[in-house]
């Protein structure tokens, strides 16, 4: 193992700001810095995740810090919850930290009706969401079109679906991070066997903690922000978790291969394989940019075609009134690589397990939200609260525009399942008002609301921080796991 | 031989042990098994699957065994049941893998290269590998 196990203890440097200075360790070229509070540092030192985060430090090309959000935790490569930017031309772009899961991320949709109206019809609208957005395993149910409009999709995201196919709305797509398109895609740059993996898994849950969840809005925290997102207290929303599923998968499988073995001819070295990167600049740095766009792509897609196979859901069961007012609120990515502008520099961000928080007043957001900053969805876990934050000026002068993208694991799944059976939790679910939908036992078990940290500490971290500001909760009352 | 899942708060990783390089590469594929957890079907039709890869090193080749797992159970539904044959020539590997078209569970998105170990150590044969899941 060539992880580095030295490593100095984190000093306080504000009040929820934590730092490991760049002298920590020789090969580190910037400090690294942790959101957290005492609790959630204590437990984030449980694990191997600032070990992680200083070998994130030693990037060539990595400007400021290494920063970990306070749902830090252990991953491989960088930890999940980290944001590294890199200057370019000539800093590094790492496959590994953006992951596996390319723009896996969340959408939140909002329904015209308050959650106690549906009474008796919301198990009946669970399980409809169950049986029409495929879940689970591999390339069972999804959408397939043809090869030409695919390739378009890749290239141009979930446009291509409005207008070609019928599906969706325009307003879906504006409501998208970056428009559901990231620029640069490139069909051309998939493997074959990433576009066999992503054939028929169009508009698919996945597997893992993908899920699409049915929430009542809890409490309305920010009125002038919820009203500019159209929530309001009672509300009844939807939450969807899902990514780029085995196409993106492959992209960084390729990709990492590719990188490893070009780090020779770049001078890199790294103190982890799975860091393997190249420079923006070079041709495997730009391929890898071009097969992560039209990965990202597919994921704002996959997202996109989910909204309408449960728009389809909301309709059999609750109308078409119901089902054509049921809006977009937004779609954020947490695992993707971006060129963006900070403090005058061009730089790439990329964020493993961490979510893009624009403030207010950026021309990135769509119209109805620039006067409030980017709509952020914080999930907890399908027995806890998740939350609706808006991006705030603290999160572009201190990580980039950067917030969380969840509670954080704290128990390994092998943990989680020694502690509760699935049909345990089901029943426990069940008696907190929450319908569960799952494939199995056990991967209900690996998602059990204890396995996560306490979701409002960490996001109360973000709010203490000035990164973000609460807007709403929301809380489960019905959960279709993938 | 033997495999065991190591704690690891995000993912799994897994510690596989054998009398032989091959051996390890069949207690993978047991462990994988176990992971994707598909074989419900009634009458789940008998597959059989050859592999090849490489050139790599032997702990590489361990990573590329299970993305093969990976690509198998996500495009053909195909759940391992036995390495059947295996052959170890220095940087390459070929196989073949019985088993069946059944459900795989879509856990596993790829074997990745943190702390990737294979190694011989006395008469036993170690390995170590951190799956994304």
């Amino acid at each position: 193992m060539r992880v580095s196990s030295s490593m100095s203890e984190p000093v306080r440097v504000a009040e929820a700001v934590w730092e490991i200075p760049a002298g920590a360790r020789p090969d580190m070229r910037v400090p690294a810095r942790i959101f957290a509070d005492e609790e959630l540092l204590t437990a984030i030192l449980s694990d191997r995740s600032l070990e992680q985060l200083c070998n994130v430090a030693t990037l060539p090309g990595i400007v400021e810090a290494a920063l970990a959000m306070p749902d830090v935790h252990q991953g491989y490569g960088f930890p999940v919850g980290a944001v590294a930017a890199t200057e370019t031309p000539d800093g590094v772009i790492s496959p590994g930290g953006v992951g596996y899961d390319i723009n896996c991320g969340v959408r939140l949709l909002a329904l015209p009706l308050r959650a106690d109206e549906l009474g008796g019809r919301r198990e009946q609208l669970v399980h409809a969401i169950s049986r029409t957005v495929p879940a689970g395993a591999g390339r069972r149910g999804g959408l397939r079109p043809r090869a030409a409009a695919f390739e378009r999709v890749l290239t141009r995201g979930p446009r291509v679906l409005v207008e070609e196919l019928g599906i969706g709305t325009a307003e879906d797509v504006e409501r998208t991070e970056s428009e559901g398109c990231l620029p640069g895609a490139d069909a051309a740059a998939l493997s074959a066997r990433a576009l066999e993996r992503g054939s028929g898994q169009l508009g698919t849950i996945g597997s893992g903690n993908h899920f699409v969840e049915l929430q009542r809005v809890d409490s309305v925290l920010d009125p002038a922000a919820a009203a500019a997102y159209g929530l309001a207290e009672g509300q009844a929303t939807v939450l969807l978790h899902s990514g780029s599923r085995g196409l993106g998968h492959q992209v960084c499988t390729d990709h990492v291969r590719t990188m490893e073995k070009a780090e020779r001819r770049y001078g890199i070295e790294l103190p982890d394989r799975q860091l393997a990167c190249a420079p923006l600049s070079s041709p495997e740095g730009q391929a890898y940019l071009a097969a992560m766009a039209a990965a990202a792509n597919f994921a704002f897609a996959n997202r996109h075609v989910m909204t309408h196979l449960i728009r389809e859901a909301i309709r059999r069961i609750l109308g078409d009134a119901a089902a054509d007012g049921t809006r977009q609120v937004y779609d954020v990515a947490h695992n993707i690589a971006k060129l963006e502008r900070h403090d005058g520099r061009e730089l790439c961000v990329q964020r493993k397990g961490a979510t893009r928080a624009f403030s207010a007043g950026s021309d990135e957001l769509p119209a109805p939200y620039r006067t409030v900053g980017q709509p952020v969805f914080i999930p907890g876990s399908m027995g806890t609260a998740s939350f609706v934050l808006a991006g705030e000026p603290g999160a572009m002068e201190h990580s980039f525009g950067t917030v969380c993208h969840g509670a954080g694991r704290r128990l390994s799944r092998t943990a989680a399942k020694k502690q509760v059976t699935g049909v345990q939790l089901r029943r426990e679910l069940a008696a907190q008002g929450v319908v569960v939908r799952c494939p199995t036992n056990s991967g209900l078990a690996e998602e059990a609301p204890f396995a996560y940290k306490d979701v409002e500490r960490v996001v109360a971290v973000v709010e203490r921080a000035g990164l973000a500001r609460r807007v709403a909760r929301l809380r489960p009352i019905g959960v279709v796991k993938g | 031989m033997s495999h065991r899942y190591v704690e690891h708060v995000g993912e799994v990783e897994l510690a596989l042990e054998a009398p032989s390089q091959a051996g390890v590469f069949s207690e993978a594929t047991a462990a994988f098994r176990e992971l994707v957890d598909g074989t419900a079907r009634t009458r789940p039709e008998p597959l059989t699957r050859e592999v090849s890869l490489g050139p790599a090193g032997p702990a590489r080749l361990l990573a590329d065994w299970l993305d093969e797992l990976v690509f198998l159970a996500e495009v053909d539904a195909f759940v391992p049941e036995r390495v059947v044959a295996i052959e170890l020539d220095g940087r390459r590997l070929r196989a073949t893998l019985e088993g069946v078209r059944g459900m795989p569970r879509h856990l596993v998105k790829a074997a990745t290269l943190h702390g990737l170990e294979l190694s011989r150590d006395g008469e036993v044969w170690r390995a170590r590998v951190v799956l994304d899941v």
